[in-house]
């Protein structure tokens, strides 16, 4: 099994009408044992930006850390919030720094710009960066929640529509994968205000009797 | 084939540590402490390599005193186990890292509030309500989840350390021979018969 | 040693060679099934490719055994082929000693026994047999390639299975999987080719297995009815 497997744990991110969502599971482990069922993945960057970093734990905390040092410094420096498209660039570039010798996380960034333009970008553990209009994945259920998102996505929803399509796409791809779950954690980005939501996944009682 | 093990109540953190020191197929003592006080109100169970742990736990411990005599204040437990969680995250990376497992179990004076983090060699750090390392954790976290509530009195807390020790002594093949139990709590840290 | 060794890419060791002969291959490709209450749904993709080369953009892997039952596969397209062939000699020679067609059931409990008869030289072959009953109602079986099998109300496998079978989930499921307050009723015919066309144009944008033609084989009372889809050639 991958490092980046060892943890469990996955992240998606969708685009709609103005607004964006990012979502992850809760689930830490051990390979097959749960540790935790409260493990952050997700780190709000300014008010209107998010970053998912799923892969192995110890570097998802590292990252968080050293992205919020480098932000609050461009803060400091620039005196204004960094923009999307600039913070997936530095994302990129310290991945980079480590070519051979990277940090195993495969980074997601969601956010709305200064003009309330979406933005979401997926990245490789070595900073390759994608600039994907409609939604990116990463982590353990990836191929799944590909499978969901191409299926269920379309284009400029509204933010509760984007919600839900994400919720969905989220919970069933989990919900198939025995490293992700343990419920989830959905934040949607939207001009005025960002929207958190906790969901359960697998904990609801199914009618399978009619097999 | 070591434990460790930490339970958080209302107002302490419960910790329990196996006192088997072994080495291949030999018990070479049995009344091994595998905790260090990092300060008043903050303790560190370790595991892993025998060489490893016992240097970085004084080595954690030591620069926790060398902070409060350089600034005059107490750490919390979350920036203790912030800055070891760093310390075992840089050593994974160095030519030979540290192969140690802790548990830092510690009582937030500041808060009045009692906090448990799990660290793994890898330098993972998860905030947990209980907690265990080593193959005893595949017996005993189950029935933690079923026991376990937030606001359980230390008495409620060692009646279910004894059943984890229980399940421990009928299912696991090794008979760990004996267990170091220790509060921290408002008072400080102190150890316990179960 | 001789010193004209040392220029030698041939290992300076006398260990014998070890040729090994694989007899498997992998040819990707995604199948699946759906039923419903009086129907049945089996559909998959016509591309048969091993690593980055298409061996063909029309190489079925679904077909219909009786008037009742169709079954499709993914994996080693040589020894599904095979397997198909030896099963339908099998429901010939049913026909002729029995004089009546073999219900689907019987043929998954058939495919079964086919299967594990190889069990420690299998057919490497995922096999799905989607059809009705005596009674008319929709069955569907998925196997292992050793033939352990059972009953299911959907399902994908192959390549793209793995994209496909949480939106099945999602969408086949009666009640659909986490939506609480929805209406539990089972699966209408139109819904089933919907969601299996959208499965697959999905699956087909992300998976390079999956692509060129989709071929959906609806099973009712009276017959086996074939469309044929078009999907992405790249």
């Amino acid at each position: 099994m991958s490092i980046t497997q060892y943890n469990g744990g996955t992240i998606l991110a969708m685009a709609g009408k103005n607004c964006v969502v990012i979502g992850s599971d809760k689930r830490l482990g051990v390979q097959n044992l749960t540790v935790s069922t409260e493990f952050q993945k997700i780190f709000p960057v300014t008010e209107k930006c998010y970053i998912g970093l799923p892969g192995l734990a110890s570097d998802v905390q590292t990252l968080s850390e050293l992205f919020r040092l480098k932000v609050n410094m461009y803060k400091l420096r620039e005196e204004r919030e960094i923009e999307p498209l600039t913070l997936a660039n530095m994302i990129s570039s310290t991945l980079y720094g480590r070519r051979f010798g990277p940090y195993f996380c495969e980074p997601i960034v969601a956010g709305l710009d200064k003009n309330n333009k979406p933005h979401i970008y997926g990245m490789d553990l070595i900073g390759c960066l994608n600039f994907p209009d409609d939604f990116t994945v990463a982590g353990c259920a990836e191929e799944a929640l590909f499978g969901m998102c191409e299926s269920l996505w379309e284009p400029d929803l509204e933010p509760d529509d984007l919600f839900e399509t994400a919720s969905q796409a989220l919970l069933s791809a989990a919900d198939r994968n025995s490293m992700v779950g343990w419920g989830a954690v959905i934040h949607t980005i939207t001009p005025d205000r960002v929207i958190t939501r906790t969901l359960k996944t697998r904990m609801v009682i199914y009618y399978i009797s009619y097999i | 084939m070591e434990f460790l093990l930490g339970i958080t109540g209302k107002d302490f953190v419960l910790t329990v540590s196996d006192t088997a020191a072994i080495r291949s197929i030999v018990v070479f003592k049995n009344n091994d402490d595998k905790s260090l006080d990092l300060n008043k109100h903050v303790v560190m169970l370790y595991s892993g390599n025998p060489g490893d742990t016992t240097h970085f736990a004084e080595y954690i411990q030591r620069n926790v005193k060398l902070y409060e005599i350089k600034n005059g204040i107490e750490l919390t437990p979350k920036a203790t186990a912030t800055f070891t969680r760093r310390e075992l995250a840089t050593s994974l990376r160095s030519r030979k890292p540290y192969n140690v497992n802790l548990l830092i179990a510690g009582y937030d004076v500041t808060t009045s509030l009692p906090h448990l983090y799990w660290i793994d060699y890898l330098g993972t750090n998860a905030t947990l309500p209980y907690a265990a390392h080593g193959y005893g954790a595949y017996y005993t976290l189950s029935i933690l989840d079923k026991y376990h509530r937030p606001d359980i009195s230390l008495d409620e807390a060692k009646a279910i350390v004894k059943k984890c020790i229980e399940e421990l002594k009928t299912r696991f093949l090794f008979n760990l021979s004996g267990f170091k139990v220790k509060v921290t709590d408002k008072d400080g840290i102190r150890e316990i018969e179960i | 040693m001789n010193p004209v060794a040392l220029y030698n890419h041939e290992p300076l060791t006398s260990a014998a060679k070890q040729h090994q002969f694989d007899p498997y291959e992998m040819n990707g490709g995604t199948s699946l099934v759906i039923k419903g209450s009086d129907f049945c749904v089996v559909a998959s993709d016509t591309r048969q490719s091993v690593g980055f080369q298409i061996n063909s953009r029309y190489a079925p892997k679904t077909f219909k055994l009786t008037d009742n039952a169709v079954i499709t596969a993914s994996g080693f397209s040589a020894d599904s082929l095979a397997l198909f062939k030896k099963l339908s000699q099998n429901l010939e020679w049913y026909k002729h000693a029995h004089d009546k067609v073999m219900s689907t059931p019987a043929i998954a409990q058939m495919l079964s026994n086919t299967l594990y008869y190889k069990r420690f030289f299998p057919y490497y072959s995922f096999c799905l047999v989607g059809g009705i009953d005596e009674q008319g109602r929709g069955v569907a079986y998925s196997y292992d390639p050793m033939g352990s099998y059972g009953p299911e109300p959907y399902k994908s496998v192959g390549s793209a299975s793995t994209l496909i079978q949480p939106f099945l989930d999602n969408q086949a499921r009666v009640g659909h999987q986490n939506q609480q307050i929805v209406q539990q009723s089972e699966i209408s015919l139109e819904s089933a080719i919907s969601i299996t066309k959208d499965a697959f144009t999905s699956a087909s944008e992300r998976d390079i297995y999956t692509g060129d033609f989709l071929e959906i084989f609806v099973i009712k009372q009276g017959g086996v009815t074939v469309e044929r889809v078009d999907l992405r050639k790249d």
